[in-house]
């Protein structure tokens, strides 16, 4: 059923014409690194201040409070644009090992952000008032780091697997593109993304 | 060729540096940011852009060294091609403005007490040049120089 969902929304005409462009698919492949930059920055700071390694002139109250807003928009930013990517090649995505483990490291991501919420998140002042920053604060944000950390990864591994061309229907020309008698040729395991330019549908 | 260099003998030695590389560029570029959102107005507002530069500067210089090293050996993996390579080309022009932007005029505009009439000209312009690098990384593995060579 995920199969066949993937199928019909990547030859959607939205898609369609997304996976065929040679400029917007960069473009927000860009678009979704400027989010990771700019909101990935912001996590790594926050669980750096509950570890107690960074920022540690400011309050973890202040430093967990004013990042929400623009992590939330940063994660828009971010999560839109790889919906945009993984939907124009859905078929290849759905068979992608490191896609379906970014996807399984989301769900644990929102499982420990439940987990937490109470006890860390919700609550950032009654931090500040004890001592010393508790056990399961610095075992969230260890986990929040190695998560993302993961995630991030994952997403960049993504483009290094070949997608099984028997049984993908939106062909990539990989064999008849200039790329293959160009300079990368002789490592073609360094990325594909410059496949997409010439992929077709 | 004479000289192999052992990156290129391990499929996974590439994208495992451009996983620091990327690290690195959230550490880097995700800190700056933060300092000029604050600028903005946006984010921490509670301490000056002066303080949270106070408090990150070594965590975006830690970020700015990985990024470069780990670039470095991204680069050495296949210098004639990334040579060849406009957005390559673009992304260098950005970064060495990012960076001495950064050091000079950013600086500056940061750490004076009393903010500049132009302070948020000079968040947006770094945002922008960062942002540029940014574009440039990506494009590189999107276009052909067309040639053959090697």
């Amino acid at each position: 059923m995920l199969l066949s969902f993937a199928q019909w929304i990547q030859f959607t005409a939205f898609f369609t014409a997304l996976r065929g462009s040679a400029n917007v698919y960069p473009i927000i492949m860009s678009l979704h690194m400027v989010g990771i930059a700019m909101f990935g920055g912001m996590i790594l700071m926050t669980d750096l201040r509950l570890l107690g390694w960074a920022m540690r002139k400011q309050s973890i109250a202040d430093v967990v409070n004013q990042f929400r807003v623009p992590k939330r928009w940063g994660l828009l930013l971010t999560a839109t644009c790889g919906i945009l990517m993984a939907g124009s090649k859905a078929e290849e995505y759905y068979y992608n090992a490191f896609f379906r483990t970014k996807l399984i490291l989301f769900a644990i991501v929102i499982i420990t952000e439940l987990v937490f919420y109470r006890s860390v998140y919700a609550n950032p002042a009654a931090l500040d008032q004890s001592p010393s920053v508790p056990g399961n604060a610095k075992l969230a944000a260890a986990l929040s780091l190695l998560l993302w950390t993961s995630i991030a990864c994952c997403g960049r591994g993504i483009g290094y697997i070949e997608p099984p061309l028997d049984r993908i229907h939106a062909r990539i020309q990989v064999i008849h593109d200039a790329a293959l008698t160009g300079p990368r040729a002789a490592y073609p395991l360094k990325g594909r993304d410059h496949h997409d330019v010439a992929s077709a549908n | 060729m004479l000289i192999t260099n052992p990156l290129n003998s391990s499929a996974l030695a590439f994208p495992i540096l451009e996983c620091f590389h990327i690290v690195g560029l959230a550490f880097s570029i995700g800190t700056i940011a933060i300092v000029d959102f604050s600028m903005l107005g946006i984010g921490l507002r509670s301490h000056s852009p002066a303080q949270l530069a106070k408090d990150t500067w070594l965590w975006t210089l830690g970020g700015l060294v990985v990024m470069l090293f780990s670039g470095l050996l991204l680069f050495s993996s296949d210098p004639d091609m990334y040579y060849l390579n406009w957005a390559f080309l673009i992304k260098m022009v950005f970064f060495v403005s990012a960076v001495i932007f950064h050091y000079t005029i950013h600086r500056k505009a940061v750490s004076s007490d009393v903010p500049p009439p132009n302070t948020k000209l000079v968040a947006w312009a770094s945002l922008l040049l960062w942002a540029g690098v940014i574009f440039g990384g990506i494009f590189i593995g999107f276009i052909y120089p067309g040639l053959n060579i090697g």
